[in-house]
């Protein structure tokens, strides 16, 4: 593997009355798509923040580069998303963009003239001379996001990239990051949505109370955790006979009804045949049966449970 | 360093660009000029000439030498009425329904005890302008000193000779050396000087605390900051906004020197007639005054603009500045009160105490400094100490600011202040 990008080693940050981070350590590939995963609180934006030197961790070292933080040395290499969006909002769209590119190094005339092909490629152009505060609120998530890759970054570090954006709009970013991360930027994206995740991401490291739950690639992640064979199965109507196949035990071992389908873990040395034959013994009307891997979803759940979704006391989001 | 020359630029345009700013400097000039023009022109709207009546119930006819003695003054008719000790009651009423009607302005009541006792007697509609007193006072005065003279045998012609109007000019004299400074502009110009430093400090401090809670409640901080070094962000926006500053009040004086070299221009515009065409002369300012009072101002401007900041960075939205910001207020306010008291004795031991105290040396300095010759080695004392109070309260404030701005919520208490400071 080649030397990574992003190196957090054993790193612990301590709040006023509670731990946000504990012992983290993870490290990210160059030009590797990652996905810091975990729920609400679980320190995702306080790692980040520790990733970008914003807070400095009362324990452990981050190496970006191979280099240590001095300052803001790294900064310029570095496109960052914070949690909390913010543009100036009595400015111009383009005064701002430009603004924010000259305080990465860029020189404005080329920050001017990257910042307009950006807006016409993310199909604001029109709206490059209003000010920001006239812009609808995905409008000013598309400007911000302009703003973190303006420089050329050959990293990016996007804090809940897709929150908030529709899903016209969340398919552009994503396609956007992609490309990027085609051209060769690495990315570290947080999110506790795990659809996003499995769509974009090629490794993931999850983490609940601060600490690591598990990291890797995504594909050995799903294997190593996600149990036998995985079914997804849609079926019009309950009945009696129905939730009789769910509960025995010798066939499912676990059971996930999201309502419109459910995704079912097979018990050990099962055969998803065997459950089809089951349900259809039990007169269930199917509309959809699909022996898949785990999904990400499912993982997540398993591994960090129902309880690490409540924030440990004055957790940050 | 180009990087917090572009948060300079930012800030200064954003500023500049600004509909208030816009308006409060075009404001300026546009009360400058009331303040110089106004009363001018009320003074010449208003000063139509008096008429008085004197009223001579004398037995030798003083009334009626105190009553020429009027009209040969400017500005001022008098009527001469003879009247009897016992007419005077109701001559004083009929006089009163004139007062009343507006034909004279009021009447002098002149008796024995004028000359005796120096009791006379004005009753009139202007007893409150202190001006047309002054002048009835002084013209009546001289009258009966004429008269008393007389009486005991002065030659008129001698009495009239000796007469003689002093006019107490007034010269300032600084170091030994006696200025080309009149005393009267000497003053104005420390009350200018007062003014600027005043306002520079509480207005443009204000804005410096303004302009980083911005940042904040519009939650752009942390992309600047990932960028950014806080000190690179906080020299950027004191720096900027001093500019800010330091261009209103150039405009300012570039726009107060036109309306005082081309005052006539606007008289005429006015229609105000003046004896000698000027309501306004500048007072000098020498070199060495405008050198202390750009350097305090420099350094004052950095001592609180860096506590205004550090109060931005502790709070969270407007208000909480407005609160935050009390005692830097409070910390401006009373010693700028103090210095304009100290100019009654530009030499006390209070008027060099608050020269040489950090706080408020920004204002006193210059305006002593502007009214009376500060050795030097008070001066060099004075500096010196503003300099290491304004470092280290940059330090503080800087070490505040790094913290304060990715706080959010409760303003912090003094404790929790003092461990921000020391935190790595």
């Amino acid at each position: 593997m080649p030397d990574p990008v992003v190196v957090v080693e054993a790193v612990t940050k301590r709040f006023a009355g509670h731990t946000a981070v504990r012992g983290l350590s993870l490290a990210v590939a160059p030009g590797a798509v990652y996905g810091l995963l975990g729920p609400n609180g679980a320190g995702k934006t306080t790692t980040m923040r520790m990733i970008m030197n914003i807070i400095a961790p009362d324990e452990g070292r981050v190496r970006l580069f191979g280099e240590p933080w001095n300052r803001r040395n790294l900064s310029a290499r570095i496109g960052y998303l914070p949690e909390e969006r913010g543009l100036y909002k009595k400015m111009k769209v383009l005064e701002v963009l430009v603004f924010l590119a000259e305080t990465k190094g860029i020189a404005r005339r080329t920050a001017k003239q990257r910042a307009a092909e950006w807006l016409e490629r993310l199909g604001l152009a029109d709206w490059s001379l209003k000010k920001v505060d006239d812009l609808s609120k995905g409008m000013q998530q598309k400007v911000q996001f302009i703003s973190t890759v303006l420089h050329d970054p050959t990293l990016l570090i996007l804090d809940e990239p897709f929150a908030g954006l529709d899903p016209v709009n969340s398919q552009i970013m994503k396609d956007t990051v992609l490309e990027l991360a085609r051209k060769g930027a690495t990315v570290l994206f947080s999110t506790h949505i795990m659809e996003h995740a499995e769509k974009l991401c090629d490794s993931v490291c999850i983490i609940a109370r601060g600490e690591k739950v598990v990291d890797g690639p995504l594909a050995e992640v799903k294997r190593r955790h996600g149990g036998h064979h995985h079914v997804i199965v849609a079926v019009e109507r309950g009945s009696e006979a129905v939730d009789r196949v769910w509960a025995d035990r010798s066939l499912v071992a676990k059971a996930h009804n999201y309502g419109q389908y459910a995704e079912v873990e097979l018990a050990d040395g099962a055969d998803p045949q065997r459950l089809l034959t089951a349900l259809l013994g039990a007169e269930a009307r199917i509309s959809r049966f699909e022996v898949t891997e785990a999904t990400l979803n499912q993982v997540f759940i398993d591994l960090v449970g129902p309880d690490a979704a409540r924030p440990a006391a004055r957790g940050e989001a | 360093m180009h990087r917090t020359w572009v948060v300079i630029r930012r800030e200064f345009l954003a500023k500049v660009r600004n509909k208030w700013f816009v308006i409060a400097t075009l404001l300026g000039p546009a009360l400058m000029g009331l303040a110089m023009f106004l009363p001018a022109y009320l003074l010449t709207k208003s000063t139509g000439a008096r008429t008085v009546t004197v009223v001579d119930a004398s037995s030798d006819q003083v009334g009626r030498r105190i009553a020429d003695a009027l009209d040969a003054a400017p500005l001022i008719t008098a009527h001469y009425l003879e009247a009897t000790l016992g007419g005077v009651g109701d001559l004083a009423d009929s006089l009163a329904a004139e007062v009343g009607r507006k034909v004279i302005n009021g009447f002098l009541l002149v008796t024995d005890q004028t000359i005796t006792d120096g009791d006379v007697e004005y009753r009139g509609s202007n007893v409150s302008s202190q001006n047309d007193m002054a002048n009835l006072q002084r013209y009546v005065e001289e009258a009966v000193l004429t008269q008393r003279l007389e009486r005991v045998g002065v030659d008129p012609r001698l009495v009239a000779d000796a007469r003689l109007r002093v006019d107490l000019r007034t010269i300032n004299i600084r170091g030994g050396k006696t200025t080309e400074q009149s005393g009267q502009a000497a003053f104005f110009l420390a009350y200018v000087m007062w003014f600027v430093l005043y306002i520079a400090l509480v207005v443009y401090g204000q804005l410096v605390a303004g302009a980083v809670v911005e940042e904040k409640s519009s939650r752009i901080i942390e992309v600047l900051v990932s960028s950014l070094r806080p000190s690179q962000l906080l020299a950027g926006k004191v720096i900027g906004v001093g500019a800010v500053g330091l261009f209103q009040l150039l405009i300012w004086a570039v726009m107060a020197k036109i309306l005082i070299d081309q005052q006539g221009f606007f008289l005429d515009l006015l229609g105000i007639r003046i004896p000698g065409g000027r309501a306004f002369g500048l007072p000098g300012v020498p070199l060495a005054t405008m050198g202390v009072l750009l350097l305090y101002f420099v350094l004052g401007f950095f001592l609180y603009a860096t506590m205004f900041a550090a109060v931005g960075a502790m709070s969270s939205s407007d208000a909480d500045v407005r609160q935050a910001q009390q005692p830097v207020l409070i910390l401006i306010v009373i010693p700028a009160l103090l210095a304009f008291g100290a100019l009654n004795d530009p030499d006390g031991p209070i008027a060099l105490t608050l020269t040489l105290v950090p706080f408020s040396s920004p204002i006193a300095m210059p305006i002593r400094w502007s009214v009376s010759a500060v050795p030097l080695g008070e001066l060099a004392a004075s500096v010196g100490l503003l300099v290491v109070t304004m470092l280290g309260v940059t330090w503080v404030a800087a070490r505040i600011y790094r913290v304060g701005i990715l706080m959010y919520g409760k303003r912090p208490g003094l404790r929790e202040l003092a461990r921000w400071v020391r935190t790595r």
